[in-house]
């Protein structure tokens, strides 16, 4: 829609009539209006009764913007906090929205050194809670967590997470039980704890799930995936992974993992508010089954699953036999490998797995006899 | 009624509201949250400016940036807070009770105080950018003591089973009333805390009843059988209970009814100097918009659900039999693939619930309540001065970190 305002060359005179408000009195004036074309720019012209006229020059005109109706705009002027003009007269609203070049021109930001400096404190005080104050605590406190607590801990959060994997979403992931897989699986878990002590007993489940993956949790809790299974050449494949995840349980990574999400999740919740109803909750508990932890302890459980393996005349080489085939498969759908890839070291770690081949002082014996590893294959039949 | 009283009109519109609200949610979504303070500010100015007493809209003049700034403050000490205090509280609770649910409920116990600290605040500043006919309103401080009051009312109210909620009611409204501000003139809640007792009428009789149908079928069954484990078996037969769930739309008009009748009485006692109010809401009427605006939006998200059920089998179906044969590795769609259809059909789903709610039940009901107010003695408007600006650094930040008092 075009509206012409120059007649002849000469700007029209308007001269209407609108509410004003001085912003000190909380009474409603009926001003006269009109615009005055003057060498020094144009000017709105506010005359209310008994006062001395106000200029506003029409440059620095602001609409009020979002406004629920559309018979009146209400008008402020750039630097005026207070002040007010409402036009209701269509003619008049039609002239001003043609004659003001800068209508909708947003405000200039004001504090932008203060906004600057609470960003950069928020973002500090966060980062420092939760990459250091909350890892620190939460070390701390899990040396003292005591067994019968961290079990408790354990059982939570391995429900949590067969929950979160379910597809269905109705049922949890189903824990596989076949008599004779998890004979196979107690027998090599009878090999590979058998040196080692713990406050509570070691306990291994499998899930019925995709993922090539095995974590552990508070507790005593080994899990390991049916996709880990089913990727593996070799039960001592699997017994290496096992043999890591019990390093772990006996360095209490678990506990202090668990206990350092408790902190965390609460804290970044407060940063994205609910704006998608507690995604950032299940982003979590996916960080858990992924727990990637420290390369310290990473390294430490490690050399727990060589010696381990060692002692127990099964060779660490083949863990690093999986780690290699699963690098050159690429494994996309995440899982074991991207675990392992987040440290830029895994060739190392394939390396120094190899190496611990040298620690053996006995014959090897493959950790299951054929039956027993055909029947952890088919555990989750 | 005398040509000094004002009525209130309403200027919102559903389909303008509706752009406003799905299109600021978009950019949320897509900002990772952080234009809802933009979202906010834009939704404010809209439903205040709706609202027209006299023929005046309100301006709501509250900025985005000053709420990020807010929020900013409220995260640097609350960060400490939560992370810290969770953390030792989830050990705590594992240690000595061997479950975590001690621990979300020392960390609520432990968090409320800061929530209604949070919700004072928040108003506090909401009435500081609030303005009508250029004059600003206003709070005076006092979170604090909001805070204990609430906390004492609270705890009081849970010790009687809810028979002193009007108490509370009555006089955290005062205390938040008597402190408000108009320009340079006050505000003051007059009235009894008894007279809510009325409004409360069909949610305790209701309650009770439902109370009384349970404890009857109890005693009942434990009469006809010996051991605890019969009663509970008999219990599961029994009809009445299916009688008592029939209070239950009574009950929810029960609360239609409160929050009708109990602003009616509490908005008639208020003045601000010689000002006054006539508030006339219908309690029908806002139970309606309760029960016909979440009805629909209840309809139209199932058909959005179905919708997504659709193509979720059509993509599935087009890697299914057509490439089955060629390529076992095509049988299954990528899983980057099942993953954005999900997130884009859960963000859609939640951005339209959040749209449809404001043009469905909040603007409804705000325009009910505006529309039965009226406001008298105005001709005493033009004694009002104005007040001075209120800087309120921390605006809302605390409320928007805890997410109380979020919505608007």
């Amino acid at each position: 829609m075009t509206t012409t305002i120059h007649v002849g060359g000469e700007s029209p005179k308007m001269q209407s009539f609108a509410n004003y408000f001085d912003g000190y009195s909380a009474v409603v004036r009926r001003v006269e209006i009109a615009i005055d074309d003057t060498s020094d720019g144009a000017f709105l012209v506010v005359s209310p009764p008994e006062v001395e006229a106000l200029y506003w020059r029409l440059d620095d005109i602001r609409v009020v913007p979002d406004q629920a109706a559309n018979d009146t705009i209400i008008l402020a002027y750039k630097g005026d906090r207070v002040s007010r003009l409402s036009i209701s007269d269509e003619e008049t609203r039609r002239i001003i929205t043609a004659r003001c070049p800068n209508l909708h021109k947003r405000p200039t930001v004001e504090n932008r050194g203060r906004l600057a400096v609470w960003s950069f404190g928020a973002v500090a005080s966060v980062a420092l809670i939760i990459f250091g104050l909350v890892p620190l605590l939460a070390d701390q406190l899990a040396e003292y967590l005591p067994p019968k607590g961290e079990q408790a801990l354990g059982d939570a959060t391995f429900e949590q997470i067969r929950a979160a994997l379910s597809e269905t979403d109705l049922f949890p992931v189903t824990i596989c039980e076949n008599p004779d897989g998890v004979a196979a699986l107690d027998k090599m878990q009878a090999r590979l704890s058998d040196q080692v002590d713990l406050p509570y007993p070691l306990t291994v489940h499998v899930l019925d799930h995709d993922l090539v993956n095995a974590f552990a949790l508070p507790g005593g809790r080994v899990v390991l995936f049916r996709g880990l299974i089913d990727a593996a050449d070799s039960p001592d494949e699997v017994a290496g992974v096992f043999a890591h995840e019990i390093g772990h349980v006996v360095n209490r990574d678990p506990a202090r993992g668990a206990l350092r999400s408790a902190g965390s999740v609460g804290v970044l919740g407060l940063l994205f508010g609910d704006f998608a109803g507690g995604t950032v909750v299940l982003f979590m508990l996916n960080r858990l089954i992924d727990a990637t932890y420290s390369q310290e302890a990473e390294a430490l459980a490690d050399s727990f699953a060589h010696k381990t393996l060692s002692a127990t005349n099964i060779a660490p080489s083949a863990l690093a036999d999986m780690f290699e085939r699963l690098r050159e498969e690429g494994d996309e759908e995440g899982g074991i490998l991207a675990h392992f890839m987040a440290h830029p070291e895994l060739g190392d770690r394939i390396k120094s797995a190899r190496d611990a081949d040298s620690q053996l002082t006995a014959t090897i014996r493959p950790s299951l006899s054929p039956d027993e590893w055909a029947a952890l294959q088919n555990i989750c039949e | 009624m005398t040509s000094s009283t004002l009525q209130t009109d309403y200027a919102g519109k559903r389909g303008a509201l509706f752009k406003l609200a799905l299109w600021s949610s978009v950019l949320t979504v897509l900002t990772a949250g952080f234009y809802r303070f933009w979202m906010k500010t834009r939704l404010r100015r809209y439903y205040w400016s709706a609202i027209r007493p006299g023929g005046q809209p309100l301006e709501y003049v509250g900025e985005p940036l000053e709420k990020l700034l807010g929020f900013l403050i409220a995260v640097t000490f609350l960060a400490f807070y939560i992370g810290i205090v969770n953390l030792l509280l989830m050990f705590l609770s594992f240690s000595i009770m061997n479950n975590n649910l001690w621990a979300y409920g020392f960390s609520f116990v432990g968090i409320l105080p800061i929530l209604f600290f949070a919700r004072y605040r928040a108003r506090r500043y909401i009435l500081a950018r609030t303005r009508w006919r250029g004059v600003r309103l206003g709070m005076e401080q006092g979170a604090w003591g909001y805070t204990w009051r609430a906390l004492l009312h609270w705890g009081v109210t849970i010790l009687s089973l809810g028979l002193l909620w009007p108490r509370m009611t009555f006089w955290l409204e005062k205390y938040r009333t008597d402190r408000t501000y108009f320009g340079s003139e006050r505000f003051n809640q007059g009235g009894k805390w008894t007279m809510l007792y009325r409004p409360m009428l069909h949610i305790y009789v209701p309650a009770l009843a439902m109370a009384a149908i349970a404890l009857w079928v109890y005693f009942s069954a434990s009469a006809a059988s010996d051991s605890i484990d019969d009663t509970l078996l008999a219990l599961e037969g029994y009809e009445n209970l299916a009688f008592s769930l029939l209070l239950f739309p009574w009950f929810v008009f029960g609360l239609a009814y409160f929050s009708a009748k109990s602003f009616e009485r509490l908005t008639n006692a208020k003045t601000v100097g010689p000002i006054g109010f006539i508030s006339k809401p219908r309690p029908w009427r806002v139970f309606w918009i309760y029960a016909f605006g979440y009805g629909l939006i209840s309809i139209a998200l199932t058909l959005l659900i179905g919708a997504v059920g659709i193509v979720f089998f059509a993509l599935i179906g087009d890697y299914g039999p057509d490439v089955f044969d060629e390529n076992l590795a095509l049988a299954t769609p990528p899983l980057w693939m099942l993953t954005a259809v999900s997130m884009l059909s859960y963000f859609a789903i939640f951005i339209l619930w959040g749209a449809l709610k404001h043009v469905l039940v909040t603007l409804p009901l705000a325009r009910h309540f505006a529309e039965t107010l009226q406001i008298t003695g105005s001709e005493s408007l033009s004694d009002i001065a104005q007040r001075d600006r209120d800087e309120l650094d921390q605006a809302e930040g605390f409320a928007e970190a805890l997410d109380v008092g979020a919505a608007l």
